[in-house]
């Protein structure tokens, strides 16, 4: 379990198991049009949570099931805030450079698009490593209303 | 791998082959569709047109399949083209510039005839 998250109004808990990917997208997207958002905004948003949780799941839990992460959605002043937070080995997603995408066709590249997709949906997105022990790495997404 | 939320249907127009996606394209669910598109170019099959109409959902994971395989299928005087996608689905497409490489058209039967032309 992951340690020390305070109770949030909207939350959900998944394993490390990419099956578990299609419960956080409908909650994702369910929240985001709760909150006011259309069907391409809130698919959008899922998506950028599906690609941040899939590498979270993948490269920092290994498919390790007996793991688990929170997904948190809130609503304030005017933007829909999304906490992603785990307690595997740090990694901060902003550190991944943005691809080249004429470089990457030429070169057939794959995979590694995830985080440049989340940064084309996303308004915001900013990384807080844990502290300490007990706490969770904080990955927060945010997308402002227009 | 057998997966309920997605299925793959195979259909064969003379050396073309057709695969028909229903459900969702994710990290769960994209190792089928490179098993399934790995199995066909290993057979010797490099037409192959890919119909998206009942595709609800796709992320990078589902793009990175087709990047998988195109480079071997167009070296061997083949292709991998895309048709019938949702409006939803075709963005996630052009968010990252796909349509430069891939050919994406509106009904099957106009990649069927791109490639017996």
């Amino acid at each position: 379990m992951v340690a020390t998250i305070k109770p949030q109004t909207n939350q959900i808990s998944a394993r490390g198991n990419t099956a578990d990917l299609e419960h956080i997208r409908e909650f994702v997207k369910s929240q985001s049009n709760s909150a006011g958002f259309g069907e391409t905004d809130a698919f959008q948003i899922a998506l950028a949570v599906d690609e941040a949780c899939s590498n979270l799941i993948r490269h920092s839990y290994n498919n390790d099931e007996t793991r688990e992460f929170v997904v948190t959605v809130e609503v304030a002043n005017q933007q829909l805030i999304i906490k992603i937070m785990d307690n595997g080995v740090a990694f901060d997603p902003l550190s991944v450079p943005e691809p080249n995408m004429n470089e990457y066709f030429k070169k057939f590249k794959h995979g590694g698009l995830g985080v440049f997709l989340m940064r084309k949906v996303m308004t915001e997105i900013s990384y807080q490593p844990a502290l300490n022990t007990n706490s969770p790495n904080i990955l927060t997404l945010t997308k402002h209303f227009i | 791998m057998n997966d309920v939320k997605f299925t793959i249907d195979h259909q064969s127009f003379g050396d073309v082959k057709l695969l028909k996606l229903q459900g969702y394209l994710d990290a769960h669910t994209a190792p089928h569709l490179e098993s399934a598109l790995g199995d066909l170019i290993q057979d010797g099959n490099h037409k192959i047109v890919v119909n998206f109409k009942e595709l609800d959902y796709i992320s990078s994971a589902g793009l990175g399949v087709f990047m998988v395989y195109i480079e071997d299928v167009r070296m061997t005087g083949g292709d991998i083209k895309l048709s019938e996608m949702k409006p939803k689905v075709f963005t996630v497409f052009d968010l990252l510039g796909f349509p430069m490489l891939f050919e994406i058209v509106e009904h099957d039967q106009i990649a069927l005839s791109k490639f017996t032309a």
